[in-house]
């Protein structure tokens, strides 16, 4: 059973920006903060992305600090390969009962020194670069992860005992690590599970999955950051650099027949903001993008896309039908060109970015008692009050988890669920975070009871 | 150019089938993945933008609603599941109607009563006309031609096939007023209504465009299995019509003939075409396995129902002659045309057969403009070197 309880006065599930956000808003004033993180390292979708849309800032250069200050911050205790199973109410707040998964490694004297990365014979798509690229099963998420340390992958684990050898550090690396659960006692919970993304195969007619020059959003993501897997955007069947590229908007979204009816908010700006890159990084290319209606509604949003059309970035309001392959892995794009007196016309590119949208990651219903809307986003049913608020008091919502949206709007609501966490603290409970910041205490001093 | 938008419309349309336009965001998709649209004749968005701005005469004026075959495409696909293929059909339903002056297949497709009612009446006015009109009847062996005269009954025939032809192609004239006509600036060399004329022969035969909306499933004949399909219904459908009107001295007969006779096996297999296509429509609308027949008018039931019960009655007063058991085969014969008279009355001018007619001469009335526009264009463009020089 439990043996080991945290008092904290928030708990904030999952480590994406949001989270992260949130964590930082919360610490810094005072308050004692735990982060529950699902995967091997904080950092969420952020750190996938190359820039951000609309000052074409490099992702990495905001996410990695936070990704830093959340792990040294003296009031957030990070809990990776970490899973929330049970919320039970205790007071005037909650117990969670958090699983924390085996890694196999000890966190705590792993150095991060990749020795048992190089030893390790199994090599594995690595889900980080979205398959275009390799990891092994012992290694280290990716070159900026949180905490840096290494994870062993027993799906694909040979039980060969390479990086058992190889690993300096005596015990680091442990095949007989066991799931552990803790309790953390809390007064008000954060979901800020994010999103992901729709699946690119999801439109037959679109032959993602099967053409291997249908790729989504994400995945050219990665091919245009720097931290990619070529170095360069080459196209994934014959690593040819692409002449002429299209992006296929609304394909993952506003679509009855996938079950998505909303807008994603955010496929305009960063197909847009794609193009811009792409329009860099390959001068010479050709770059068209099919949309139904560009909505562009953020702070310098507009401005930002006609900058992208005075660049000579094609837009063609045409909702793309159907995508087949022909010669060369190339591919053709069916459309009817409603601009132009309704034209049929396949138009020939060799890479296709299907624009995906967004669907939420998780589903909280079952685990937090919080309601879901009826686009399966939590709930937020006092939007123009108290935005972060869900159906359930003492339990806020912060980004994507909410409802689609974009970065700049997520680092607005985790702040906003910050805010309402600390007056959600302070009315119920009466707790001054000067006590917190007064006593010093960190939760991990303070707050680690054994049974 | 002036518009009038009628917002009423779309309601209007309804009344010929499960129309969802309202729904539509003009993406355009269902023109994309549409096997048969193209820029000359793009649809069905164009249509539904139509409808929905209650275009009445745009509508009427285009022949697109014809060039849709229902491979319903359009509707799997649909972001707004708006039911784009479903509305092309009723919008065929509401040409059918609009072609026809009489006002009749207007109140047939809109109404049960009066489509149920008039298959009863006309069926009741067979019935009626047997029963104070019939020959003799012979019990002792099956003497149908002396209880129903064959020359009287084909002189019943004629004044059908005139009466009927007299109403198509006075629709069909109707038709080609709007469509044809309506473009006062396209001029018309009298000489491509002759030589577009293959069209129509050739298009009532093939179907040939039906061929395209099964091109996802395979190229040979075997596996486009919705035009092979329609092409036994359509073969088996020909040549009884040819059987019953222009052979029928030679068809309805008194004389039992071997079983290799071609007035045997022509009917046999005329009346396996007949049930196998009717049968095919009826299991396909009640199970509603494809998207072509999902939705279902009462128009729609009306057809195939009627064809089942003709080639049904058909078998059995051929068993019943072939048995000589002659009182059966008066009585069936009687009810045979009962069924066979409505069907033909109601729905050739009408209903659901008219497209029999519509849909070839739509493929014509447009090649024939198509061509016109290339010619006009091409004399324009003469004209203009000619002036500069």
């Amino acid at each position: 059973m439990t043996n080991k309880r945290l008092h904290v006065d928030a708990l904030v599930v999952g480590g994406g920006i949001a989270g992260m956000q949130t964590s930082l808003d919360l610490g810094d004033q005072g308050y004692q903060v735990a982060l529950v993180e699902k995967t091997a390292s904080i950092g969420g979708n952020m750190v996938q992305l190359s820039k951000v849309f609309p000052t074409l800032d490099c992702a990495s250069c905001i996410t990695t600090p936070k990704m830093s200050s959340v792990h040294h911050h003296d009031n957030i205790k990070l809990l990776t390969s970490s899973e929330v199973q049970k919320v039970t109410p205790h007071g005037d707040g909650f117990i969670a009962e958090v699983l924390l998964k085996p890694t196999y490694v000890n966190n705590d004297t792993c150095t991060g020194c990749q020795k048992c990365e190089e030893a390790c014979p199994v090599d594995i798509l690595d889900e980080y670069d979205y398959g275009f690229n390799a990891r092994r099963a012992a290694y280290i998420p990716f070159p900026t992860a949180i905490p840096y340390t290494a994870v062993i992958d027993m799906d694909h684990c040979i039980f060969c005992g390479q990086c058992i050898k190889a690993c300096p550090v005596p015990d680091c690396i442990d095949f007989n690590m066991q799931p552990e659960v803790i309790e953390i006692e809390t007064s008000a919970i954060v979901i800020s599970t994010g999103f992901k993304v729709t699946p690119y195969d999801a439109k037959e007619e679109y032959g993602a999955g099967k053409f291997r020059n249908v790729i989504d959003g994400l995945m050219m993501e990665r091919l245009l950051a720097p931290t990619g897997p070529y170095g360069h955007v080459l196209r994934p069947s014959d690593g040819k650099l692409p002449d002429s590229i299209a992006y296929v908007q609304c394909a993952g979204s506003r679509d009855l027949t996938l079950g998505v009816p909303y807008c994603s908010r955010v496929c305009c700006m960063y197909a847009i903001k794609q193009a811009m890159l792409l329009a860099g990084a390959l001068p010479m290319a050709d770059i068209t993008i099919y949309y139904m209606d560009i909505r562009t509604f953020g702070k310098q949003y507009e401005q930002f896309y006609q900058n992208a059309k005075a660049m000579g970035i094609e837009f063609v309001k045409a909702k793309v039908a159907r995508i087949t392959e022909v010669e060369n892995q190339d591919l053709n794009v069916r459309v009817e060109l409603i601009d132009e007196n309704s034209q049929v016309v396949e138009r020939h590119h060799d890479l296709v970015v299907l624009s995906v949208g967004m669907l939420p990651n998780y589903d909280p219903q079952a685990v937090f008692s919080i309601d879901i809307a009826e686009d399966k986003f939590v709930e937020t049913p006092y939007y123009h009050n108290s935005p972060a608020a869900t159906t359930r008091p003492g339990i806020f919502a912060a980004g994507t988890a909410a409802g689609p949206m974009d970065i700049v709007d997520t680092i607005v609501t985790a702040g906003s669920a910050a805010a309402d966490v600390a007056a959600y603290i302070q009315s119920h409970n009466g707790h001054k975070a000067e006590t917190a910041v007064e006593t010093q205490t960190t939760v991990a001093e303070r707050s680690v009871d054994h049974d | 150019m002036t518009y009038r938008v009628d917002p009423t419309f779309v309601d209007e349309l309804k009344k010929y089938g499960h129309v969802n336009i309202e729904d539509c965001f003009n993406c355009g998709n269902c023109t994309a993945i549409c096997p048969l649209s193209t820029s000359e004749t793009p649809f069905p968005r164009k249509n539904i933008r139509q409808a929905q701005l209650g275009l009445r005469e745009n509508l009427l004026e285009s022949v697109d609603p014809w060039l849709c075959y229902y491979c319903g495409e359009c509707t799997l696909t649909c972001p707004r599941q708006a039911e784009p293929a479903e509305a092309q059909m009723a919008m065929r339903r509401w040409l059918t109607a609009q072609y026809d002056w009489t006002g009749l297949a207007r109140k047939f497709y809109t109404s049960k009563v009066w489509e149920i009612g008039a298959v009863f009446f006309l069926a009741a006015f067979i019935v009626v006309t047997f029963v104070l009109f019939h020959g003799p009847i012979v019990t002792d062996h099956v003497a149908l031609n002396t209880f129903a005269p064959v020359h009287l009954v084909e002189l019943g025939d004629y004044v059908m096939l005139v009466g009927l032809s007299f109403f198509l192609l006075s629709n069909i004239f109707r038709m080609y007023l709007f469509i044809v006509r309506s473009d006062k600036s396209l001029k018309i060399p009298f000489k491509l209504y002759i030589t577009e004329a293959w069209q129509l022969l050739y298009n009532t035969v093939t179907q040939i465009r039906y061929a395209k909306c099964d091109e996802e499933e395979g190229q040979s004949f075997w596996e486009k299995t919705r035009w092979r399909n329609h092409l036994i219904i359509v073969s088996g459908y020909g040549l009884m019509f040819t059987l019953v009107v222009v052979f029928l001295r030679w068809f309805q007969t008194d004389n039992y003939y071997p079983i290799w006779h071609p007035q045997r096996w022509l009917g046999y297999y005329a009346t396996i075409a007949l049930l196998f296509g009717a049968g095919d429509a009826i299991i396909g609308r009640i199970k509603k396995d494809n998207e072509m027949h999902k939705y279902s008018h009462p128009s729609d039931w009306m057809f195939p129902i009627l064809l089942l019960l003709t080639a049904f009655t058909g078998i059995l007063l051929h068993t019943f002659r072939y048995l000589g058991l002659p009182l059966p085969t008066y009585y069936t014969y009687v009810i045979h045309l009962a069924i066979l008279t409505p069907m033909l009355v109601l729905e050739v001018p009408f209903g659901k057969w008219a497209h029999l007619a519509y849909r070839p001469f739509a493929i014509y009335f447009e090649a024939i403009k198509e061509k016109a526009k290339v010619l006009q264009e091409s004399q324009t463009t003469a004209d203009a070197y000619a002036a500069a020089d």
